[in-house]
């Protein structure tokens, strides 16, 4: 049997450890972070954690000379106009699948369920063909109507949470003459708000950082996202680290504050799906 | 079901309310096709309707541009001949081969050392979560700038100790492990989460019996938590290769490819058939190829380890 003090010293040990561990495993966010609010002269110079010019020159040049502002709203409106009408459509399906009775019901859930794990590179050619052909790429549209309404996996998500509710809610509030909007709205979607929720965080996170889409449908910098205007940012010829680290840190911090804030929400997530990429 | 409804007409004409129930489920099915209807809609149009019209164009030689030639399986063909595909598939296989379980035992390894009563456990899984939640291309940026060649603070810190600096990103033989690296790096936390979940859920009254009889701590692991987490683990790997098979952002910012053409992944290729060559049919068959690929290999995966798996949960 071990000691007292020596089960307290493997434990310290432990926290030693982990935290050290954690140090090298977020140094690149604290170096971006470091950088960013250097002078670009210090920049190259110095490697010194804690800038000793702090200047938010970087900053200003990265909303001035690229248009990091239009990107970021950009990328809110975006994102904000999917996480709504896909928790909104999805829930509703969900709802649906989860506490009707129609024909074809479970033929339909079984064709949601097969394309669950079909690979973006086969569906992304005939989508990018029907934006051009509705005349739609390179506009806000192309960006944001192929996941406003929603995608397999989270009907499949939510379903599974309606299919959870008592059968005698749905039941009850149907006789008291409530219709099935009003039942849905009032009743069955309340009791599922932290599994919508999570869905629409989940949405959130993977929209906000989304790359293969927004390149493909959008050219003018005056629809381009966030993840796209750090993509332009490799190409410029003249590298001002700081600035680049500035225009990161610009795309990134919104996502950060949310993994502290809603931090249950997402371990919930990974729980839930997985993996989401 | 088809029995009851048949009885349920002949009732009608005798019992009014029947019919009411009748109009009822008529208006339930009404209202479930209502429900669907916008989700469904954009289902049909940006995944079921795609995923057809990609199988029929990867028979076709189309630029979008002149009209379309249907062309048998001459794109498949043309892919096999290419050396440029079966290099990029190699690469493809390979990284995935490495990544997967490097990423998943570290995580196992981290999510074992969390598995025990801290304090500040929820601030360490949180900044686990980290560069998981940024998006790729700001990794690639910002490890581009720590890989940089003469000012990357990676090489400040080897050539302080006396070494040559690296040519993390232009040198063939390393950018394969580099990139690699950043990916390994960026999504660890999900999978430490993942499993430190699995490993939370592993009765405490198993490891007390196991103690009782004696068996250290390597023991415990591979007779108690490995087959207690092991349906957890196998998800984790099957869905990690599958998503890696796929992988696009990173490689796409961090080296477009390169250097020559080790980070040259199946939809990178793709991505440039597509929108750069606007090889629409090539492109499509390639995106045929890897659906194929990933089905396969998912298979392969299931037979092999997935047989292995524990489900006999306590």
């Amino acid at each position: 049997m071990k000691t007292a003090g020596k089960k307290k010293f493997t434990k310290l040990l432990t926290y030693i450890g982990i935290i050290t561990f954690l140090f090298f495993f977020t140094f690149p966010i604290i170096w971006e972070l470091s950088t960013s609010f250097k002078t670009n002269d210090e920049s190259f110079a110095g490697y010194n954690l804690i800038p000793h010019h702090f200047t938010i020159e970087g900053y200003l040049k990265a909303l001035t000379e690229s248009s990091m502002g239009t990107y970021f709203s950009n990328t809110v409106f975006v994102v904000f106009c999917i996480a709504l009408g896909s928790a909104i459509a999805c829930s509703m399906a969900g709802f649906a699948f989860g506490q009707l009775k129609f024909p074809g019901k479970d033929f339909l859930f079984f064709l949601y369920i097969t394309t669950l794990m079909i690979p973006v590179s086969v569906t992304i050619i005939p989508s990018y063909i029907i934006m051009i052909k509705l005349g739609w790429a390179n506009s806000y549209y192309a960006l944001i109507v192929p996941f406003l309404f929603g995608n397999a996996f989270g009907t499949f998500l939510l379903r599974q949470f309606y299919q959870t509710l008592p059968r005698e809610l749905f039941e009850s509030a149907t006789i008291d003459g409530a219709g099935y909007f009003q039942t849905w709205l009032h009743i069955m979607a309340p009791l599922t708000a932290p599994a919508i929720a999570t869905f629409a965080l989940m949405t959130i996170q993977s929209q906000w950082n989304s790359l293969l889409w927004p390149l493909v449908v959008t050219q003018s910098p005056q629809f381009k996202t966030l993840a796209l205007g750090l993509s332009d940012f490799r190409l410029m010829r003249v590298v001002n680290w700081n600035a680049m680290m500035a225009a990161v840190m610009i795309a990134t911090a919104p996502m950060i504050i949310l993994l502290f804030v809603a931090n249950k929400f997402f371990l919930r997530s990974i729980q839930l799906s997985g993996i989401n990429r | 079901m088809d029995n009851q409804e048949l009885e349920l007409g002949s009732y009608q004409l005798l019992h009014p309310e029947k019919k009411a129930k009748n109009k009822q489920r008529f208006r339930q099915a009404l209202a479930g096709y209502l429900f669907i209807a916008p989700n469904f809609l954009g289902f049909f149009v940006f995944a079921l309707a795609p995923i057809v019209a990609t199988i029929v164009l990867s028979f076709s030689d189309w630029d979008l541009v002149n009209p379309l030639k249907w062309v048998g399986w001459i794109n498949y063909k043309n892919i096999f001949a290419s050396p440029a595909s079966w290099a990029s598939l190699k690469q493809t296989i390979l990284f995935t081969v490495l990544n997967v379980p490097i990423q998943c035992f570290i995580a196992l390894g981290i999510a074992l050392i969390l598995n025990q009563k801290l304090k500040g456990l929820n601030l360490f899984r949180t900044l686990f979560l980290l560069p998981w939640v940024c998006m790729p291309i700001a990794h690639a940026l910002v490890w581009q700038w720590m890989y940089n060649y003469s000012f990357g603070i990676l090489n400040h810190l080897i050539t302080s100790f006396g070494f040559q600096g690296v040519r993390w990103l232009n040198n063939p033989a390393v950018a394969f492990f580099a990139v690699m690296f950043v990916n390994i790096w960026s999504y660890l936390g999900m999978h430490i989460v993942l499993l430190l979940a699995a490993l939370q859920n592993v009765p405490g009254e198993l490891y007390e019996a196991a103690l009782v009889d004696g068996a250290n701590a390597w023991v415990r692991f591979w007779k108690i938590t490995f087959p207690m987490i092991s349906p957890v683990f196998f998800y984790d790997i099957v869905v990690n290769m599958i998503g890696t098979l796929q992988i696009f952002d990173l490689p796409f910012a961090l080296t477009n490819g390169g250097p020559g053409n080790v980070n040259l992944y199946f939809n990178l290729l793709l991505y440039r058939k597509a929108f750069s060559y606007f090889q629409m049919g090539e492109a499509c068959a390639m995106g045929v190829i890897l659906f194929a690929l990933i089905a396969f290999l998912t298979f392969i995966t299931f037979k092999y380890i997935g047989s292995r798996v524990n489900y006999d949960q306590v």
